[in-house]
């Protein structure tokens, strides 16, 4: 009697502690976003995000294309979906216990994106579109979220003691003459063609090696495996926070735009999502996956 | 998507003298960057690993990257393990009598999910390049005496990458960021279309891509094509003291030019081995194996040819054509494409047939006098 007491105490408890066990809403079909006066970018813990209902997304480990995810790490995403009209925004949830915010050789970091259908009338394939069915995908990371608030991830972020004797080209010079030498710890040191000559991905302008961000998003298009390509032109937004096991993300974009590569979001088109788990090891294609979900924009 | 239906193409790999899966057609250069590598020459000065690291990898980010690295077998391995991971996880590597290789390669033995079968170092595993520098595999006896060949063996290993004819980093690449130059057979990683999600480097066998911390994208050995564009050697092969490298262009295996050199030495006198053939990529740098290593150790990693190299190695002395050849290694830092012995001259011609190297089989020698009246001072000879 009293174990059986014990458990219901325990998951009625579970269930009081889990923000993602109330206000779920069952149908996962549709997301419907909420017209609110003002959208709370930022504020993942804004109470006007209750205004919108949950949608909780179940995701499956990639199985379409090499290689693929073999052991599923993240359930769920939970979305809500907000918009004023000028902006829809997203806010995403999902359980994850540790924050990986970091890249290393053999080290990922915790990401998550969302994509819409360039013309929803003709639904390109969920995953990452299909020859002339384009997708345009938004996609946030934890790593972006830090290099924004604070300071580049660099390698001595990771490991403080790296030292190096001699770095080309550094401005201002790391060797002050009859002085000791300065180590250059961030990436600010390396701003002169020369410099950025030792550090190829900068200097051929991979949209992976930005050393200052001010969106933790890239916005691309796709058009089927293998063709994520950044968009020219960013304009998405973002933010992220994780909080007791829980990451919850933000991602908003222009409901109207004139840049070319974005979604139209008329009264109902789709979205899907990707999630990704750093301390698994999640990277690229090593992704959890939901296909086309159907989004209403009440006006 | 299971491995069997990704392995789409069936290629030629004469290395493994049998056709095998690869996901692309076979589609082989006009000409294919090599080098020859003799291991027996190298003395781990290490001058090829600094040049290569002071022009390409002296960068914020780089810092645990060697695209040139020379270490010390059998205890030596940079990253950490690189050969004995792969070795162990791809089993039973058998050939037959006729030099065919029974087992699966690195493509054919991948496991579900994955395109390649492969595995990620850690950051750590980069952090002694040095790591079993001059250990011997085993310890002298006390009381031992030289008396000939030591049991007690090392030998220095030279590495690079081995700009492959089917390289696993290239079909391991989702986003098809790595290309193979048709002009040179050059590999090369798009800087500006990779996206770090390093696959290539837990699919290269040999370690030979490597993922910049700051840049946060992969990036290898580029042959030093800047050179190879102007008719000159790599970096490592014109800075080599040892003058144990010659790099070249390779003719298709079933067109070998006997008057090239590589083609001379890889196709010809088979005197130059690839290294871990059985991985499946057809390497292109090409090594003399060691004549006083045991061929147990020498077989595994340079597969059947090992006896046939050592004898025709060792009888170089009575092949005036084979002694010409080694003889043009370290003459020039431009490419050699074809060569010849005439009279007690080997003579190296470059791709217009002009002479760039001219190498005496025996050097002069000269004998000044002990005193030099001249000047009014003693004179030492030196060598």
């Amino acid at each position: 009697m009293i174990k059986r007491l014990s458990l219901l105490l325990l998951l009625v408890g579970l269930f009081l502690i889990n923000p993602h066990c109330a206000n779920v809403e069952q149908n996962q079909n549709i997301i419907k976003s909420v017209k609110v006066k003002e959208v709370p970018f930022k504020d993942v813990r804004s109470s006007i995000w209750k205004k919108a209902p949950v949608t909780r997304i179940n995701v499956i480990p990639q199985n379409m294309t090499l290689p693929s995810l073999q052991t599923p790490t993240i359930q769920y995403i939970n979305v809500r979906s907000l918009h004023n009209d000028n902006w829809i925004a997203f806010l995403l949830e999902w359980e994850d216990k540790t924050r990986d915010a970091v890249v290393d050789v053999n080290k990922f970091t915790d990401q998550v994106a969302v994509q819409l259908p360039l013309d929803p009338k003709s639904l390109p394939a969920f995953m990452m579109g299909n020859k002339g069915g384009r997708v345009h995908i938004i996609h946030w990371k934890a790593i972006w979220q830090d290099d924004i608030e604070k300071g580049y991830r660099d390698v001595q972020t990771l490991h403080p003691n790296y030292w190096v004797d001699l770095y080309f080209f550094s401005e201002p010079m790391i060797y002050a003459e009859g002085e000791f030498p300065l180590q250059p710890t961030t990436v600010d040191y390396f701003i002169t063609p020369e410099a950025l000559n030792y550090i190829p991905g900068a200097y051929a302008r991979n949209p992976i090696s930005i050393f200052h961000r001010t969106q933790p998003v890239e916005e691309a298009i796709a058009e089927g495996f293998g063709t994520f390509t950044t968009q020219p032109k960013q304009n998405a937004i973002g933010w992220g926070r994780w909080e007791k096991g829980v990451w919850k993300v933000i991602i908003a974009k222009q409901i109207v735009s004139d840049d070319p590569n974005d979604a139209p979001v008329p009264e109902k088109t789709y979205i899907a999502f990707a999630a990704w788990n750093g301390s698994d090891k999640n990277v690229g294609a090593r992704k959890h996956y939901a296909p086309w979900v159907e989004l209403v924009v009440e006006r | 998507m299971s491995v069997t239906s990704w392995l789409t193409s069936k290629v030629k790999n004469w290395q493994i003298r049998r056709e095998m899966g690869y996901p692309y057609e076979e589609s082989r250069p006009e000409k294919q960057i090599a080098y020859v590598f003799d291991i027996n020459k190298c003395i781990a000065c290490q001058t090829c690993t600094v040049a290569c690291k002071t022009t390409w990898t002296s960068g914020k980010g780089q810092e645990i990257m060697f695209w040139n690295n020379v270490e010390t077998k059998p205890y030596g391995g940079y990253p950490i393990k690189w050969d004995l991971n792969i070795l162990k996880s791809l089993d039973g590597q058998s050939w037959d009598k006729e030099g065919k290789y029974n087992g699966k390669t690195v493509f054919e033995a991948a496991p579900p999910g994955e395109r390649v079968l492969g595995w990620l170092p850690e950051e750590e595993d980069y952090s002694y390049p040095n790591i079993g520098e001059d250990e011997c595999a085993g310890i002298v006896e006390k009381g031992a005496f030289f008396s000939g060949i030591h049991k007690a063996w090392m030998f220095y290993l030279a590495r690079i990458c081995n700009h492959c004819t089917y390289p696993a980093c290239l079909a391991a690449c989702p986003r098809k960021a790595i290309y193979k130059r048709k002009e040179d057979g050059i590999v090369l990683i798009d800087q500006s279309r990779c996206r770090g999600y390093r696959e290539c480097v837990r699919a290269c066998p040999y370690k030979r891509t490597f993922f910049n911390l700051v840049t946060r994208i992969s990036e290898k050995c580029i042959g030093c094509y800047p050179l190879i564009e102007k008719g000159e050697q790599p970096r490592c092969v014109q800075t080599c003291i040892g003058k144990i490298r010659l790099q070249g262009f390779l003719s298709k295996p079933d067109s070998p030019q006997k008057d090239n050199p590589l083609d001379f030495l890889v196709y010809v006198k088979k005197v130059a081995l690839p290294l871990y053939p059985q991985f499946g990529l057809e390497p292109n740098v090409y090594y003399i194996p060691p004549i006083h290593v045991p061929k147990e150790f020498l077989y595994q990693m340079f597969g059947p040819g090992v006896d046939k190299a050592i004898e025709t190695y060792k009888g170089a002395k009575d092949d005036k054509e084979l002694l010409g050849a080694f003889l043009l290694f370290g003459s020039t830092d431009k490419i050699i494409r074809s060569f010849k012995v005439e009279g007690d001259y080997a003579l190296g011609f470059n791709d217009k047939g002009e002479m760039i190297a001219k190498v005496p089989f025996k050097e002069p020698v000269y004998i000044r006098p002990y005193f030099d009246k001249k000047v009014g001072t003693y004179r030492h000879n030196i060598p």
